[in-house]
Order: C-alpha cells, then sequence, then structure tokens
C-alpha cells in the first residue's frame, strides 16, 4: 500500500522557512488520512448494508406472501388422518390371485403395568385373575408390590378384556398400542403364509416381523413404507386352496395316512394355484417349532410341499420315457425287453409283477415296468440322464419363494453311476420334494418347456429353457393318459375331466438304512385336461394303508389315486375348466299341451 | 483510542442518559412483548399463570437490565467483550458437563431462581466480540486469509459446542449472525462466495450420490432429510407441527377468529403452542392482519437499529447495533418461516413474544448495547 507521506519535506521545509510549526502540517495530514479511511470503510459498509437489505427485504416478502397465502387458504386436515392409520398400515396385506385377503393388520393392545403407581395393587390383581384366569395370582402380586417399575401383563389382549381392565380404573395399569398380524381364513394356506411374531418390543408400539413362510422370506418387501401398503399378491387361489384342503383332509383320514401333500400347479406360468400340507396349523396361533431330537416332520409346522424329501419311485418313470423320446433312442411303440429280474453286478432289479418278456415303451409306463424303464436308462446313460434331471430343477432346491423351500434340498446319489442311473429311471435312489415333481410334470404338460414353481401371481407364461421336444412331450402325455384309461391309475377316471398321470409307490426309508416293509409314500403326479393340460396335481400320502377287497392295500393306485379323481372332480370346475360331457342319448321331446 | 472517546464530552451523563434513550426503539419493544403477553394469557386459556405471569416478571427484569446495559460507556463494553465471549463459552462447556436434560436436549444450567440457557449468552456475546475484533483490526488486514480464519474460528467454537447439546436452531443462528458481522465489517465477497459454493457443491454432492454405489449417507439418513426438509410427507409424525399450524393459519384468515377464540391451539392440537409455536394463535386470532401487524413491528425494531447503526460514528457501536439487528432479524424471520412451513422446523422463538426467560432477558440486554450505543454517540 502506497501511503501518502505524513510529512512531506517540501511542506515541512517550507513551513519552516514561514515560521510555522511543521507538527501541525502532520496533524493535519493524519487527520485527512483518517477521514478518507473512515470514509472509505463507510462506503464499503454502506454497500454490504445494502446487500443485507435486499436480502431482509426478500426474505420479509418471502415470509409476509406466505402469511398472505395461508390466511386464504382452506384449513383442512391432512388425508392421511385417518384414525389409526399410522400403525394399522405398517405392513402390507397379502392376497391371493382375485384379491382376496390372506393376510392384514388388526389393532388391538398390550397391557402393561406400573407398580408404583398403583393405588390398590391387590385389589388389582383379584380383579386381573378373574379376567384372565390363566395368570398366576401369586406371581403378579409379588410383581406388584415388589420393586419392578414395569412389566407386561398380556402381550395381545381383546377389546372387551381392555373394557374389563379399564373399568378397574387403577392408573398403574396401562394400555400399548399392538399391531397385530390377522389371517382371516385360519388355517387355510397356513403353510404358505407362514406367520408373524413380534420383534422389538415398546410400550407404544411393537414391531411385526415374519417368522416363516411368504411373511419371513418378503419380510423387507411387506415392511417396507415406500411401497405405500399395497399389497403382496400371491398366486394361491382362496377358493381353490379351501377346497382342496378339506378334499386332502377327507382323503387323508379315509386312507388313515399320517400326512398328505398336493400341490396344483399352473403348467405355463409356474404358478401354485393351491399348496396344502397336512397336518397345518393356525398361523394366528402358530405352534413353538419342535423341539430338536424329534423328528421335524411330525411337527404340524413342516411343509411336505417343499421340505419332504422323499424318493417318489414309479412316478419318476416318465422322465426316462420322456427322455429317451427325446433323444430319439425309442419311440411309444419300440419294443423294449423286459425279461427279469434283470440283474446288474450284484443287484437285482425287479418288478411288481412279471410283465411278459417284452412290452412297447408306452406299456412300460402304462404297466409300470422297472425292468424296462431301466433298460431304457441304460440307453440314456447316466451323464445324460443326470443333465436332463438338472434340467428340470431336480439337483437344486426349488426356487419357490417360501423360507422353508430352501430346506428342500433333493437327495442325489454321490456317484451317479449306470446303477444309479438304473434306479433314478423309477424313482429310487433320488429324493426329491412333491414340489420338484410338480414343476417336472409342468414341463412334460406345457410341451417341454421348464417353469420355476411360484408362489407369487404371474401375468402370462412364464415358459423357461427347452427341456425336451414338443414330440417327445406330446409321447410322454399320451402314455400318462394311458395309465389312467389302462394302467394303474384306473380310479382317476373323473366324470367330465380327461386325467392323466403316474403313480408312484415308494418304501419309505428306515432312518438307519433299510426301508419298512409296511410303510410307502403314495404320490399320484397327473395333468388335467390330458389333451390339452393345463394344471399339474401331485398329491402325496404319507403311510396310507386301507382295506379293499379283503386285502391291505398301500399302493398309490388304490390310495393316492381316487383322492386326486376326487380332488379334480372338485377342483377343476372352481378353475373355470369346462366339463367334457360324453354326447348322451337324446331324449324324445314332448311338447305337452294340458 | 476511538473517536467516541475524543467525543466524550459531548455525550450526556448522569440520569440525564434515560432521555437519550431510543425511544421508539424501546415502544415497539415493549409493544412487541405486550403482544406476548396477550397471547401467553390467551393460550393459557385466559389466565395470567402459567405464563403470562412469569414471563411478565421476566420483561420486567429484562427492561432493568436494558437500562443498565445502556447506561454504561459503549467503550466498557468494547473492552468486555472479550471476557465475556470467553466467559458464555466456559458456561456452554459447563452446560456439557453440569446441565439439566430439557426436552432431550442439554441446554440449561439451574442457577435456583432461573434458568440459565448459556446458548441464548452465547448468542450476543459472539456479536460483541466479533464487532471488538474488527474494531480493533486495522482496515488493510480485514481480508487476510490469516485475520479471517481468526474470528470463523470463533464462530465454529460456540457452534460446535451448541451442536452438542443439540440445539440445531441455536447454532443456525450463530453461524448466519457471526456470518452476517463479519460481511459487514467488509471481509472480501470472495470468502463468502466460497463458502456458500463449497456448502451448495456439499450437499448437492450428497444429494447427487443417492442411489449410487457410493452414496454418502445410509438410505434412512436420507429418509430421515426428507422428512426434514418437508415434513408434509409425514403428517402425523414429524409434520406434525406444521400441518396443525397450517391449519390454524387458514382458520385465523384475514381478520381472525377473535381473542380467545382460536380452537386450534384452545383444544390443545398444538403442542409447543405457548413457545415456537405461539404465533400460530396469534395468526389465528388475530388472523393475517395481526400477524402482519407483528411483523411489521419487529420490522421497524430492525429500522431503528439500522438508524442508530448510521447516527453512531464508532466502528464497534455500529457494528454491534447491526448485528443485534441481525441476530433479531433471524428470530423472527427463522420462527415465522418455520411456522408458515417455508423452513424445516429448528427450535428456535418468537423473539419477545415466546415464553421463555433466557431468550427474553439476553435480547433485552442486547437492545441496551444498541441503546448504549444511541446514547453515547456524538452529537
Amino acid at each position: 500500500m502506497i501511503r501518502k507521506p505524513l510529512r512531506p519535506l517540501a511542506r515541512i521545509l517550507d513551513a519552516r522557512a514561514k515560521g510555522e510549526n511543521p507538527d501541525s502540517i502532520e496533524r493535519e495530514n493524519l487527520r485527512i488520512r483518517h477521514e478518507e479511511m473512515q470514509a472509505k470503510s463507510r462506503h464499503r459498509a454502506e454497500g454490504r448494508l445494502l446487500v443485507l437489505g435486499i436480502f431482509f427485504l426478500c426474505a420479509y416478502a418471502a415470509v409476509a406472501g406466505r402469511m398472505g397465502v395461508l390466511a386464504t387458504s382452506e384449513p383442512r386436515e391432512p388425508v392421511a388422518a385417518a384414525p389409526g392409520s399410522v400403525i394399522a398400515m405398517q405392513r402390507a396385506d397379502i392376497v391371493d390371485r382375485q384379491g382376496r385377503i390372506l393376510a392384514t393388520n388388526f389393532e388391538t393392545h398390550s397391557l402393561y403395568a406400573q407398580p408404583p403407581q398403583m393405588i390398590d395393587p391387590i385389589g388389582a390383581v383379584d380383579r386381573l385373575v378373574e379376567i384372565f384366569p390363566d395368570l398366576d395370582r401369586e406371581r403378579l402380586l409379588a410383581d406388584f408390590t415388589g420393586k419392578r417399575k414395569f412389566l407386561w401383563i398380556k402381550k395381545k389382549i381383546s377389546p372387551e378384556q381392555k373394557q374389563a381392565v379399564h373399568d378397574i380404573g387403577d392408573p398403574g395399569l396401562l394400555f400399548g398400542p399392538r399391531e397385530m398380524r390377522l389371517y382371516p381364513n385360519g388355517s387355510v394356506a397356513a403353510h404358505v403364509l407362514g406367520g408373524a411374531g413380534f420383534g422389538k418390543e415398546g410400550v407404544s408400539a411393537a414391531e411385526v416381523i415374519g417368522v416363516a413362510g411368504v411373511e419371513r422370506q418378503f419380510d423387507s418387501y411387506l415392511r417396507d413404507p415406500a411401497n405405500g401398503s399395497k399389497p403382496l399378491q400371491l398366486a394361491l387361489d382362496l377358493t381353490v386352496q379351501a377346497a382342496a384342503e378339506r378334499v386332502l383332509d377327507g382323503g387323508m383320514r379315509l386312507m388313515n395316512a399320517k400326512g398328505a401333500t398336493s400341490i396344483l400347479m399352473d403348467v405355463h406360468t409356474g404358478e401354485v394355484i393351491s399348496v396344502v400340507s397336512l397336518p397345518d396349523f393356525d398361523p394366528n396361533d402358530r405352534p413353538r417349532p419342535p423341539t430338536s431330537g424329534d423328528d421335524p416332520s411330525v411337527s404340524p409346522l413342516f411343509n411336505r410341499a417343499v421340505q419332504g424329501v422323499y424318493e417318489l419311485g414309479s412316478t419318476f418313470k416318465i422322465f426316462a420315457a420322456a427322455q429317451a423320446v427325446d433323444l430319439e433312442l425309442v419311440n411309444s411303440e419300440t419294443i423294449i425287453d423286459t425279461r427279469g429280474p434283470l440283474r446288474w453286478g450284484k443287484f437285482l432289479i425287479k418288478d411288481f409283477r412279471n410283465y411278459g418278456n417284452a412290452l412297447s415303451v408306452s406299456k412300460i409306463i402304462v404297466k409300470s415296468s422297472n425292468i424296462g424303464t431301466a433298460r431304457l436308462a441304460q440307453q440314456i446313460g447316466a451323464e445324460r440322464q443326470q443333465s436332463f434331471m438338472d434340467a428340470l430343477g431336480m439337483l437344486e432346491a426349488t426356487p419357490f419363494e417360501i423360507t422353508e423351500a430352501q430346506g428342500g434340498k433333493p437327495l442325489l446319489p454321490k456317484n451317479w453311476s449306470e446303477l444309479s442311473a438304473m434306479t433314478i429311471s423309477y424313482g429310487h435312489g433320488i429324493s426329491t420334494t412333491p414340489m420338484h415333481l410338480a414343476a417336472g410334470y409342468a414341463a412334460i404338460a406345457n410341451g417341454g418347456r421348464y417353469v420355476s414353481p411360484t408362489v407369487l401371481k404371474q401375468n402370462g407364461p412364464q415358459l423357461g429353457s427347452r427341456v425336451m421336444s414338443e414330440e417327445a412331450a406330446e409321447a410322454a402325455r399320451i402314455m400318462l393318459r394311458k395309465v389312467v384309461t389302462e394302467g394303474t391309475a384306473s380310479f382317476a377316471r373323473v366324470p367330465g375331466y380327461q386325467v392323466g398321470g403316474k403313480t408312484g409307490t415308494a418304501d419309505k426309508p428306515k432312518p438307519r438304512g433299510g426301508y419298512y416293509d409296511e410303510k410307502v409314500i403314495a404320490t399320484f403326479a397327473s395333468i388335467f385336461p390330458a389333451h390339452d393340460p393345463k394344471y399339474v396335481l401331485v398329491v402325496t400320502l404319507d403311510e396310507p394303508s386301507i382295506i379293499a377287497h379283503g386285502e391291505e392295500r398301500r399302493t398309490a393306485g388304490w390310495t393316492a389315486v381316487p383322492v386326486a379323481a376326487e380332488m379334480v372332480g372338485r377342483l377343476a370346475p372352481l378353475l373355470g375348466l369346462r366339463p367334457q360331457v360324453d354326447p348322451a342319448e337324446v331324449t324324445d321331446i314332448t311338447l305337452t299341451s294340458n | 483510542m476511538s473517536y467516541l472517546e475524543y467525543h466524550a464530552k459531548t455525550t450526556p451523563s448522569g440520569l440525564r442518559k434515560i432521555l437519550y434513550l431510543n425511544w421508539p426503539l424501546t415502544l415497539l419493544l415493549v409493544t412487541a412483548a405486550g403482544v406476548g403477553f396477550l397471547m401467553l394469557y390467551s393460550v393459557a386459556g385466559g389466565s395470567f399463570s402459567p405464563w403470562a405471569e412469569p414471563q411478565f416478571k421476566r420483561f420486567l427484569l429484562g427492561i432493568a437490565a436494558m437500562l443498565i446495559v445502556a447506561m454504561v460507556p459503549t467503550w466498557f463494553w468494547r473492552n468486555i467483550s472479550a471476557l465475556a465471549f470467553f466467559l458464555s463459552l466456559l458456561l456452554l462447556i459447563a452446560v456439557e458437563f453440569f446441565g439439566s436434560v430439557g426436552m432431550g436436549a442439554q441446554r440449561w444450567i439451574d442457577l435456583g431462581f432461573m434458568r440459565l440457557q448459556p446458548s441464548e449468552l452465547t448468542k450476543i456475546t459472539l456479536v460483541m466480540l466479533l464487532a471488538a475484533y474488527y474494531d480493533w483490526l486495522p482496515a488493510e488486514r480485514i481480508s487476510k486469509p490469516v485475520w479471517v480464519f481468526l474470528p470463523v474460528l470463533m464462530i465454529l467454537l460456540p457452534t460446535f459446542l451448541v451442536l452438542r447439546q443439540p440445539d440445531l436452531g441455536t447454532s443456525i443462528l450463530l453461524m448466519a449472525a457471526g456470518g452476517g458481522v463479519m460481511f459487514l465489517a467488509g471481509v472480501h465477497w470472495s470468502y463468502f462466495a466460497a463458502v456458500i459454493a463449497s456448502a451448495v457443491a456439499l450437499v448437492s454432492a450428497v444429494f447427487q450420490s443417492r442411489g449410487t454405489d457410493w452414496q454418502l449417507l445410509k438410505n434412512y439418513q436420507y429418509r430421515r432429510i426428507d422428512t426434514f426438509l418437508d415434513p408434509s410427507q409425514d403428517p402425523l409424525g414429524a409434520g406434525y407441527h406444521i400441518t396443525q399450524s397450517k391449519i390454524a393459519l387458514g382458520s385465523g384468515g384475514w381478520s381472525g377468529r377473535g381473542y380467545m377464540q382460536g380452537t386450534q391451539s384452545r383444544l390443545n392440537f398444538l403442542p409447543e403452542k405457548h413457545t415456537d409455536f405461539i404465533f400460530t394463535t396469534l395468526a389465528e386470532e388475530f388472523g393475517f392482519i395481526g400477524g402482519f401487524t407483528l411483523l411489521s413491528i419487529y420490522v421497524l425494531i430492525i429500522v431503528f437499529c439500522v438508524a442508530t447503526a448510521f447516527a453512531t460514528k464508532d466502528r464497534f457501536a455500529s457494528l454491534v447495533t447491526l448485528g443485534v439487528a441481525i441476530t433479531f432479524f433471524l428470530f423472527f424471520a427463522v420462527n415465522m418461516s418455520m411456522v408458515m412451513g417455508l423452513a424445516p422446523v429448528v427450535g428456535v422463538p418468537l423473539p419477545l413474544v415466546s415464553y421463555g426467560g433466557s431468550a427474553m432477558l439476553v435480547l433485552l440486554a442486547a437492545f441496551g448495547l444498541v441503546q448504549s450505543a444511541n446514547i453515547h454517540r456524538p452529537r
């Protein structure tokens, strides 16, 4: 900064010459400089003040303007202020394919106590025990009179109970709102829905979390407020599901089975319209999981459709036949040598009965010949069979979207040898869930494309990669129909609906190796309508046994097939399938005139 | 030696000083406080307790404080401003350790006869310190980085402490008022431009990164910011205050429902109706006209402050006066915009009207500084 000197030499000398005081020049200059600086900074400050002033005016205008706008606006309550909406709307509903409610929320209350605020703890205990007989009087008394400042009494209470507790009138008894999951249809679709429980709990709210089924699988979706309480739509049809459960339950009792499962699946979309596993439970009051050590399959929580891994027996034969046709090794009329027993090393493959020395491929399926199927498997070979099974999704857990399905991993041979290939061809040495089987049959029924079973509603067909040629699928479909018309599944002749399918009866394995003689898993895997299949229905009965014609019968033809037939007869109309009525004799029409 | 001291002789002395008070300003302050008593009387359902009476007592105390501060020459306040700032900083730290917790934040020190809120005190001591600093600093150094860094540190230190309590409203006020004084003192434009630019860049970076792989905040944090900025997304939670106060303003309409006739506040729809949200009661009962009148009173108070600042030749006095004006402006501007949903809800009271001891007392003492500047200005 260049400054003007305070004592300019010329002026000082000039002043001295005139005899003036040179210091006054300095004072004068100092004063001028001071004033200049003052003026400069004042000028700048005024500029700054102007800027702030403009900013201030803007703010003033904004506030005043806003005040005017609000003053002229209509006072209006916010729309979202529906009663109870904060809590009740937190978790999205679950609906069936028609939009009918499967799971929703319900507002209830919890009851807690703050003993220090209680007026008459002993009286309150007596009244509480009257209202809730299951409460422990002594313990409650100890809690109320002791040092505890807070305790839960009941997690969920009904409105009537709430009123009764309210009438006690004790200020130390308090209620907190609780969102509760409600399954209005009770046990219908219990295994799919799973259930919900409380996570973190506070006085004013509790977190609802899914503990099983779709509730758990889609927990984060259901809880995410960003979805705006848009319901989760399942592929299930409530009506069909309820009917299926009733029929299967009746069938299970009739056949003296200890458990049963059925799966009804759309062959083009993979949508599971109904899936039943019995015994079941009420998701509103979910039973406790079995303690370790017990066989989990005894618990009603066990979902046989996706968790039950069974050898499904002869139902697998159709895969061998279809693959053999697909590879053009045979056609359905090719004659196969079925002389028994078939010996492979020290292993013998036998048939249920002797079906003669030779059968066509079609007859092998119709008669359910183990030897014939094993011969087909020999031609196919282990490697090709393995990749075929892989393409059908038989080597991994099903992608069905409920938590339990991940546990349904198939049991496969450690070494997929020629012998394994032969046993697998008739459904032994490979254990899968009924859901796997349904997906496999769907591929045959829809013309050879894999579909992945899904619990969610789909828009239109969801056909996956090609598993077999359309011709092979067509041949397999005709064979399946023949099993019903002339083979082991003759009970599946449902009036009005053409059913095709394959029976399978497999001995149950003992836990320590070997097989039971008298305990079987009886399965009927069917497709309908057989000429243009739309649905797959798999019915599996666990340890069925009936007496028919004076003999104890366990095979699927006597047990699973009649149950499946009844189900088709009941469900097909609900699915909107028109019965094909055989043209009856035309009766004469009489025009009467009285 | 500042200009004032040369002219000490021309300034009034003794009790004659009272005559030289800025009387219009005093009158406006009393009017604003009077509106406060009216409203507090109304929200209590037509009763002096529990709010109007203690508020009135504290107002008298505040007026006394204002007069005392006004009597003391401005140079004295300049000389002790560093000490005052240091003391208020100590109190802020003391609150960390000995403070009582109120409404989820640690803000008070209980002195027995009143609860002291050191953050309120800091608002004014910070302005004093900055004014004294720029009074002392030679003009050519004002924009040198080192001499800019120093006052920035002075502002950030208390801001940080207040933010820890946590009290977002006061820390915003501290930063804005401190920045305002620096701006008026003549710090170069480029510093403010840089700060504003980097703030904008930071905010936009945070929001731009949303949804990408390298997003800077967690999703729930973004959601919280969303509700903070736009409470109407959550009308029954964070947005409850705003929703209800908007209803109150709409219900008041042009001329209001009449004194003591407001339903929103009377029926307890509004929490905090006697403190931060008292403006809604005013707007409901006296309508747009009432609200606008109060706003005008506030504006006039600012105008008189600015006039005083112009009249005085002393740099400290004018900076302090303008600093007080800025603080006052921020108070009511932030409060009103927050009540009307223009700004997010941060706890800032309506000056002189809201119920609250520390704020009233400190604010009146600050106006004492303005009065002092007015009395001791050269004539």
